[in-house]
C-alpha cells in the first residue's frame, strides 16, 4: 500500500478488536455474500401486515395515498408550461421551436425524455 | 444488566448540560455551505464510562455517531461503502464514507460503485451496515474487547420488523453491545425544538429527507404514527433529476456531470419557486429578471492557440525552401526524361535495324528468323516500332495535336483490322478465318475426297468466323463508344464554359439582384437538403439503434418505404380467411415488382441537390464578401458532440441552469413530474390531519399552527413560503398558519437524540440482549420509544 493511502487510514482495517466475530470469519471468502439479502419488498411481503388490525400504522400503510390535483404539464425539454403533446414520441413541448427540436431528436434521446417521466416504453 | 442510576450523579453530567445550552444560539445562522465529512480519529473513548451512551444517527444520506450529552456528533461521513481492487497488490478492500478522490487513484474503482445499506429508508444490507459500523466504531476511538456503552439508534418510521430485529442482532452478536434503544430521527428534532420553543406541544412535523419524506402529527409531545404520511422522494431523487436533465441538454460534457458535482450544484443554485408557472414565463420571455436569475458556470477551457499570420521571413523562408524543391524536382523529372528517350531512341533503333534484316532474309527463312528475335510476325514489329516512336514523340513534349493524328491514323487502322465486320456471315471464307489480316494464301486444286473434308472443315470454320466476328464487333462498339463518352465529355466541358461567361455577363450587368438570386437559391436548396436529412437521419438513427423498443414507426418515414409495408401487410392480411395463402398463386409475387427499392430516389435527388448547393455556396463566397456558408446546423441536443465544424468557444464549455433551478425541487411539491404517483409537500399535511384517529377542529388549528420543517431538503430557498401557500389552499379559511424550520435541519436530529440519551430515564427505554431473546419478535414489533421522559 502507498504510504499516503495507510496515511489516511483510507482502508477498513480487517482486524477490529471491538468486534466479537471479525468479517472475515462471518463471510468467508468465495462464497456469493450479497445475494441472501431480502430487499424491501421481499422483507414487506415477510411482515405480513395483513394478520393484524389495518388500523394500526405499519410501513405499508402510512404510504401516501395519489395526488388529487391535477397533474402539471411541464414540456419535457424546456420546463415551461406546455399544453401539447407530440402523438408521435408522447413528449410534450411548449411551442413551435421546441417542437422543431422534439421532432428532430434521435430515439435515443426521446425514451431519455421519458424516462424522466417515468413514460418510457420499457420493453419486458 | 447493570444499573446505571448509581452512575449518575457523577459531577461530569451537569458540566455537560452547560455546554449544551450556550451552544444553541449559534444555530440560528443558516448554513448553506454542503456537508463535510468529519473522519478524525478521536482519542477520548475511554475517558467516557460505560454508562454514557453512543448515539447514532443512520440516515440515508449520511450517518453520524457521537457521544451522548454533547452538542455535535463526532464523526460524520457519507453513509456509502465501496469495495475496490487495490491495483498493485489487487486485494480488495473496503472504503467507507467518501474521502479523497485523488487517493483513489491508487485502486481500481471500475467494478465498484459506491454501494448504500439502504432500500428506500429502510436498512436492509447489513454486511453493508456492519462495514459502516465497524468503520464509526474504529473512529470514534473504540478500543479493547466490544463496546461496552448503551447504543440508541434511530430510524425510519414504522420501521418492518425484520430490518429492526436483524439491526439488534447485528449490534448484541457483533458489537457485545449492552443495551440498544430505536427511535425516530423526526420526532428527536421535533422534541429538540420544542425544548427550545420553536413548536410547541402539538404541531405537525414534516421532514423532506433523502429518499423519503414523512410527515407526522403531534399530539401531546409524542408522535401519532397512525396520523403519519409518507412519500417515496426526497433529495436524491431532485439531485438525479437535475443530473438527467444536464446530461440530455450537454451530452459532450456527461462526463464532467458525476453526481457528487450535482449535488453541489443543487445545494448551491436551486430554489424554490413561489408559483412554478409564473416563474417559468418569466424565463420564457426572456425578460430581465430571468437573465439575473441564470447561473452558468463554465468548465475549465483552453482556447486554442491562435496562428498568427506568418511574418514576411517567415514566407520569405517557406517560399525559398518551396521553390528548391522545385527546383530539385524540375531536375529530377528531366533526367528521367532524357533517360527515357535514349532508351526509346535505341529500341527504334533495334526495330529498323531488324525490319531491314528481314527484308535481306528470304521468304522461306522468315520463321525462323523471326523466332529467333522473339517477335511472332512481321506486323507485330511495325506495330512496336509504330508504339515506340509515338511514345518517342510524347517523351519529347511535342504538342498534342499529333496525338489526334495518331489517333485517326489508329482508326484508320482499325478499319483495317475488323475487315470481317463488314462482311455478312454467309459470304465468310475459311481463308478469312485462318488468316483475318494476311491476303489469301495461295492454296493447290484437291481431289473430291479432300474437297468433303474440306468441306466438313469449312462448317466447323464457320462457326470460328462467326465467333471471330462477335469478337471484333465487340471491340469495335466498345472503341466507339469511347471515343463518344470523350466527346461528350468536350462537348459538356464547351457547355459549362459557356453557361460560366453568361453567368459573368450577368453578374457583370446587375450584381445586386444576381447576388439576390443567387443568395435566394442557396436558401432553398439548403433547406430542402436538411429536410431530406433530417427525415433520413430521423430514420437512420432509428434503424440504427437497437435499443429504441417498440414498433419501428420512426423507421419508414421515407414515402416509398411506407408504400412498401403498406402492401406487404396488405398483402399478409387481405388474403384467405385465416390462413396465409400468400405464394400459391405466382401472380402474387409480382407484388414485389411494385414496390420500388429503397432509397433510390432519394439518393439520385440528394446528390444532384448536394451538386448544386456546392456549386452555388462556391459562387456566392466568390462575389459576396459578406457571405458565410450555412454550416450544418443540428440542434445541440441531438449533437453527439460538439458542433466541430466552427473553432470551439468559450460558450461551448458553460453549463447554464435557468429553469432547472426550479424545475428539480419541484417534484417535492409534484412527484408526478418524475412519473411517481402520490401527493406533494402541501397535499401530504391535509392527508395527515384527515387520518388522524379523533377529529376534532380545536387539535387540527394548533398542528396547523405549528408546523415543523426538518430535514436536509427543506434548506431550499422560498420552501416556507410555498409550504405556507400550499396548505393555505387546503386549509378551511382563515385557519391560523405558521410554518417555523428547525434550527439546523441537518443536525437536529441528532442533537435531540443526543439530548434525549443524556436524560436519566433513558435507561428505561433501552432492551437489552435478554430481552431481545426471551421476549420474542412480537414484542419487538410493539417496541416504541416514548418521546417525552
Amino acid at each position: 500500500m502507498e504510504a499516503e493511502v495507510i496515511e489516511a487510514e483510507l482502508v477498513l482495517p480487517t482486524y477490529l478488536s471491538f468486534k466479537r466475530v471479525q468479517m472475515y470469519e462471518k463471510y468467508p471468502k468465495g462464497q456469493s455474500r450479497g445475494r441472501h439479502w431480502k430487499h424491501l419488498k421481499q422483507i414487506l411481503q415477510a411482515e405480513n401486515y395483513q394478520n393484524y388490525p389495518p388500523d394500526e400504522p405499519n410501513y405499508v400503510n402510512i404510504e401516501s395515498p395519489p395526488s388529487m390535483h391535477p397533474c402539471k404539464r411541464l414540456c419535457d425539454m424546456t420546463g415551461y408550461e406546455a399544453p401539447y403533446y407530440d402523438p408521435r414520441t408522447n413528449l410534450r413541448y411548449a411551442n413551435a421551436e421546441v417542437f422543431k427540436l422534439v421532432r428532430s431528436l434521435p430515439s435515443e434521446y426521446v425514451q431519455r425524455y421519458l424516462a424522466l417521466r417515468n413514460a418510457a416504453v420499457v420493453l419486458k | 444488566m447493570v444499573c446505571f442510576c448509581s452512575q449518575l450523579n457523577r459531577p461530569g453530567q451537569r458540566h455537560w448540560s452547560i455546554i449544551f445550552s450556550t451552544a444553541s444560539r449559534e444555530r440560528l445562522k443558516k448554513k448553506k455551505m454542503p456537508f463535510i465529512s468529519k473522519i478524525k480519529r478521536q482519542t477520548d473513548y475511554n475517558l467516557f464510562p460505560s454508562s454514557t451512551p453512543i448515539v447514532i444517527d443512520n440516515g440515508a444520506s449520511y450517518f453520524r455517531i457521537g457521544w451522548a450529552g454533547e452538542t455535535e456528533p463526532r464523526v460524520i461521513f457519507r453513509n456509502i461503502v465501496q469495495r475496490p481492487r487495490h491495483k498493485t497488490t489487487g486485494e480488495t478492500v473496503s472504503i467507507v464514507g467518501d474521502h479523497d478522490p485523488a487517493l483513489l487513484k491508487y485502486f481500481d474503482c471500475t467494478r465498484s460503485g459506491p454501494r448504500s445499506a439502504f432500500d428506500n429508508d429502510v436498512v436492509y444490507q447489513f454486511e453493508i451496515m456492519e462495514y459502516i459500523l465497524d468503520f464509526a466504531f474504529d473512529r470514534l476511538g473504540a478500543n479493547g474487547s466490544g463496546i461496552d456503552h448503551p447504543v440508541l439508534i434511530t430510524e425510519c418510521v414504522c420501521n418492518p420488523v425484520h430490518s429492526r430485529s436483524k439491526m439488534a442482532e447485528l449490534l448484541f452478536e457483533t458489537y457485545g453491545v449492552p443495551s440498544v434503544a430505536f427511535g425516530v430521527d423526526t420526532a428527536f428534532s421535533y422534541k429538540y425544538n420544542q425544548q427550545h420553543g420553536i413548536c410547541g406541544q402539538d404541531g405537525l412535523a414534516i421532514c423532506p429527507g433523502f429518499s423519503t419524506t414523512h410527515v407526522i402529527p403531534f399530539v401531546g409531545g409524542e408522535p401519532v404514527y397512525r396520523g403519519s404520511c409518507r412519500t417515496n422522494i426526497g433529495g436524491y431523487h431532485v439531485t438525479d433529476y437535475l443530473k438527467q436533465l444536464l446530461s440530455l441538454k450537454y451530452p459532450h460534457h456527461m462526463a464532467r456531470l458525476t453526481w457528487e458535482k450535482v449535488e453541489d450544484l443543487k445545494m448551491e443554485h436551486c430554489y424554490i419557486a413561489p408559483d412554478y408557472f409564473s416563474e417559468a414565463r418569466l424565463f420564457q420571455k426572456g425578460t430581465k429578471e430571468a437573465e439575473d436569475k441564470t447561473r452558468c458556470w463554465q468548465l475549465p477551457w483552453v482556447p486554442p492557440p491562435t496562428e498568427e499570420p506568418p511574418s514576411e521571413e517567415e514566407i520569405a523562408r517557406k517560399a525559398a525552401i518551396k521553390e528548391r524543391q522545385g527546383q530539385r524536382l524540375r531536375e529530377m523529372a528531366e533526367a528521367k526524361r532524357s533517360s527515357r528517350i535514349n532508351e526509346l531512341e535505341n529500341e527504334l533503333h533495334g526495330l529498323g535495324f531488324l525490319l531491314r534484316q528481314l527484308e535481306q532474309v528470304e521468304a522461306n527463312d522468315i520463321p525462323s528468323f523471326l523466332s529467333a528475335t522473339g517477335y511472332v510476325s512481321k506486323q507485330e514489329i511495325e506495330s512496336s516500332l509504330a508504339k515506340v516512336t509515338q511514345s518517342l514523340r510524347k517523351a519529347k513534349g511535342e504538342p498534342k495535336s499529333e496525338q489526334a493524328e495518331v489517333e485517326e491514323k489508329t482508326e484508320a487502322s482499325m478499319n483495317e483490322k475488323y475487315p470481317l465486320i463488314h462482311i455478312p456471315d454467309n459470304m465468310l471464307t475459311s481463308e478469312q478465318v485462318l488468316n483475318p489480316k494476311e491476303p489469301k494464301l495461295k492454296k493447290k486444286k484437291k481431289k473430291c475426297i479432300i474437297i468433303a473434308i474440306v468441306i466438313k472443315l469449312l462448317l466447323a470454320m464457320v462457326s470460328i468466323q462467326l465467333k471471330e466476328k462477335r469478337r471484333q464487333i465487340f471491340l469495335k462498339t466498345t472503341t466507339e463508344g469511347r471515343q463518344r463518352a470523350k466527346q461528350k465529355r468536350v462537348e459538356e466541358g464547351l457547355e459549362r464554359e459557356r453557361k460560366n461567361q453568361e453567368d459573368e455577363e450577368r453578374r457583370l450587368e446587375n450584381p445586386e439582384l444576381y447576388a439576390e438570386q443567387m443568395r435566394a437559391k442557396y436558401k432553398e436548396l439548403s433547406e430542402r437538403i436538411d429536410q431530406r436529412k433530417r427525415l433520413k437521419t430521423n430514420g437512420s438513427h432509428t434503424n440504427g439503434n437497437n435499443t429504441s423498443g417498440g414498433v419501428g414507426r420512426g423507421e419508414r418515414l421515407n414515402a416509398a418505404q411506407r408504400e412498401r409495408m403498406r402492401l406487404l401487410t396488405t398483402a399478409a392480411f387481405d388474403r384467405g380467411k385465416g390462413e396465409d395463402t400468400f405464394g400459391a398463386k405466382d401472380e402474387d409475387w409480382q407484388l414485389y415488382k411494385l414496390m420500388s427499392r429503397d432509397n433510390d430516389d432519394d439518393d439520385e435527388g440528394a446528390e444532384a441537390d448536394e451538386a448544386e448547393l456546392a456549386r452555388v455556396s462556391s459562387r456566392l463566397q466568390e462575389i459576396d464578401p459578406k457571405f458565410v456558408p450555412k454550416q450544418e446546423l443540428v440542434p445541440p441536443q441531438s449533437a453527439a458532440e460538439a458542433p466541430r465544424l466552427r473553432p470551439l468557444t468559450k460558450e461551448d464549455f458553460q453549463i447554464v441552469l435557468g429553469v432547472e433551478r426550479f424545475r428539480c425541487p419541484e417534484i417535492l411539491y409534484h412527484p408526478n413530474l418524475v412519473g411517481i404517483d402520490q401527493v406533494g409537500l402541501d397535499e401530504m399535511t391535509g392527508v395527515s390531519i384527515r387520518r388522524l384517529p379523533s377529529k376534532d377542529e380545536d387539535l387540527e388549528q394548533r398542528l396547523t399552527s405549528s408546523i415543523f420543517m426538518t430535514g436536509g431538503c427543506c434548506l431550499f430557498p422560498g420552501m416556507s413560503q410555498r409550504l405556507e401557500a400550499g396548505i393555505r389552499m387546503i386549509r378551511p379559511c382563515g385557519a391560523p398558519i405558521n410554518v417555523v424550520r428547525a434550527l439546523d435541519p441537518v443536525l437536529d436530529a441528532w442533537r435531540g437524540a443526543s439530548l434525549y440519551a443524556a436524560k436519566l430515564q433513558f435507561t428505561e427505554q433501552t432492551f437489552t440482549r435478554m430481552d431481545y431473546y426471551e421476549k420474542g419478535e412480537d414484542w419487538l414489533r410493539r417496541y416504541q420509544l416514548r418521546y417525552t421522559l
